[in-house]
């Protein structure tokens, strides 16, 4: 496999605070990766910076061979990674069709389709997708909280992305919206999707996930399959404390 | 794709571009165009003009900040540059009203790529107070260089469009409905989509794929060229070009006039401006208490319908429609 996504000694400052520090890894095409850590290890700050939200304060970082470092967040979707995020952002006050609709406006998606009608039909695709269908019509606004979760991981679906980021993606939702959005998530994997995701609801993580990142105070403490991870002593030190096999056993 | 469909394919909604949802905005047109037959007053015809002219103002503001949320509370810049752009062109030069109207356009549009620079990292009511004090520079500019802008008293003698009242009327119509028309058009589009998700939230909209900084400056151009014609036409409508075009005053009127007749609408902006100016004059009557009853009356439609006149009527016919439809339910 290639190497699809690399990032070498990426850093980002805060004033004095090192919100991720010096931080090496690389994904492959078609992997699915687990990032783990406490709050305030730079999980969603790695994201904003592989997503251009945010420009690291020094490193490199490329995608299908290519820098992704000082771009902005709309050419990096047109470069192919989506993403999702830790607080939901839907368009409120738009429909549920129209929610997916607006990433079809992409460049990337107008290369390829302009017809609205067209639109609305691939709308309509992705979010039977994820179990929307029945409500395509509603306001975002009259959602529950476990729907506006699977529109967003519909939204950035509708991006077309090569490298999808879920930012805790199960946060909030009941144990059957869980396994429903696992399946979905193992099933876009199967696919060929590569995927990366945030997640403090570690059980369901370890199934879903062949490797996991362990980030600690912006630094990289561990990086290897669910078991080595829940017996790793740094990451039982610094996040999973005694007893970090419970996670990965069934 | 078809097939993953299963019968998605009936519950997708029609084309907001379809004619049959503009069955009223033709009806109007129709009326509008009707009514030099039935009222041969050229004190309500000329009035009728200025509704025309406002309209434009009006659902160009709504295009930025209506749709786009970039609240503008400076739309007499453009309105103001629009109309001095033409006014000093015609009363200086001579130059004929078909070339002054879009080059006051043209101007205003410049002014609104400049303003829409700031707009990119202003938001809120830093955006809000951004436009405002950009206004005020211009409205400062007229009184710096009073020898040429004639200061408070503005320009006399703008080249008229035509000795003929109801010719126009009939030219202010044409503007309106090219105008409003076009920003219907533009709204009800895919770019409308764009334009919402925007104003809904921006990393959103970012994270979408879509280049905010691009249609943020796109819109404010377009809402400024929409605003500035309409301002030069104004400006020879009346063959006068003053401060008020220019004045803090005259951007608050838009804003409130907008947000009574409901933002985001396009048409409701266009209602309000109609009821509101009309209201004006009739009010004239009894000049003692006008403006307390011109200004209670904006007070109570935004208190007790904030979403505007047009969207609260349209919600209570679809409540009445749906119920007539459906008596058992109630």
């Amino acid at each position: 496999m290639d190497v699809f996504l690399q990032a070498e000694s990426l850093s980002k400052s805060f004033g004095g605070l090192h919100a991720v520090s010096e931080l090496d890894f690389a994904v492959d095409q078609g992997e699915i990766v687990g990032t783990i850590g406490p709050n305030g290890a730079g999980k969603t700050t790695l994201f904003n910076l592989l997503t251009g939200f945010l420009q690291p304060t020094t490193g490199e970082a490329t995608f299908k061979g290519e820098s992704i470092i000082g771009k902005k967040p709309n050419q990096i979707v047109d470069l192919g990674i989506s993403r999702t995020f830790q607080i939901v952002r839907p368009f409120s006050n738009m429909t549920v069709l129209e929610n997916i609709m607006v990433p079809l406006q992409s460049p990337k998606n107008r290369r390829v389709n302009k017809n609205r009608m067209e639109n609305q039909r691939r709308a309509a695709v992705l979010l039977e997708q994820v179990g929307l269908a029945d409500k395509m019509l509603l306001l975002a606004a009259d959602l529950s909280h476990g729907d506006l979760k699977r529109l967003e991981v519909a939204r950035s679906l509708a991006a077309t992305p090569d490298l999808l980021l879920l930012d805790e993606p199960f946060s909030g939702l009941a144990t059957k919206e869980i396994a429903a959005l696992s399946d979905l998530i193992k099933s876009l994997n199967d696919d060929g999707l590569t995927i990366i995701i945030i997640e403090h609801k570690l059980r369901e993580l370890m199934k879903l996930v062949k490797r996991v990142i362990t980030l600690n105070f912006g630094v990289k403490i561990a990086d290897g399959t669910p078991e080595d991870i829940a017996r790793n002593e740094a990451v039982i030190e610094a996040y999973l404390g005694k007893g970090g096999e419970r996670f990965v056993t069934s | 794709m078809m097939n993953q469909l299963h019968g998605l394919e009936q519950s997708l909604p029609a084309s907001p571009l379809h004619w049959k949802r503009f069955r009223a905005h033709f009806a109007i047109v129709i009326l509008l165009l009707l009514l030099p037959v039935f009222v041969k007053s050229i004190y309500v015809i000329d009035l009728l003009i200025v509704c025309n002219v406002w309209a434009v103002f009006l659902s160009s503001w709504d295009l930025l900040t209506g749709y786009t949320g970039q609240i503008s509370f400076g739309h007499s810049l453009f309105i103001g540059g629009g109309a001095y752009t033409a006014g000093f062109l015609s009363f200086y030069l001579h130059v004929p009203f078909w070339i002054t109207i879009p080059l006051g356009g043209c101007v205003a549009a410049i002014l609104g790529f400049g303003l829409g620079l700031p707009a990119l990292r202003l938001k809120g009511p830093y955006l809000a107070l951004a436009t405002f004090a950009a206004s005020a520079v211009l409205h400062g500019l007229s009184a710096v260089f009073w020898l040429y802008s004639g200061g408070e008293d503005g320009l006399y003698g703008v080249g008229p469009l035509t000795r003929n009242y109801f010719v126009k009327y009939y030219w202010s119509v044409a503007l309106m409905v090219v105008c409003s028309g076009f920003l219907l058009f533009l709204v009800n589009s895919q770019y409308g989509l764009i334009l919402k998700s925007i104003r809904e939230d921006e990393s959103g909209a970012e994270a979408s794929g879509i280049n905010v900084t691009k249609y943020k400056l796109l819109t404010f151009i377009m809402s400024g060229f929409l605003a500035g014609v309409a301002g030069a036409f104004y400006g020879h409508a009346q063959m006068h070009v003053g401060t008020d075009l220019l004045s803090l005053n005259l951007s608050i009127m838009v804003v409130l006039m907008s947000v009574a007749g409901g933002m985001g609408t396009i048409i409701g902006p266009i209602v309000a401006g109609y009821l509101l100016i009309l209201l004006n004059e009739w009010l004239r009557v009894i000049e003692v208490v006008r403006v307390l009853i011109y200004s209670f009356s904006v007070v109570l439609i935004l208190l007790f319908i904030p979403r505007g006149i047009v969207p609260t009527i349209i919600s209570i016919a679809e409540t009445l429609i749906s119920k007539i439809k459906s008596p058992s339910r109630s």
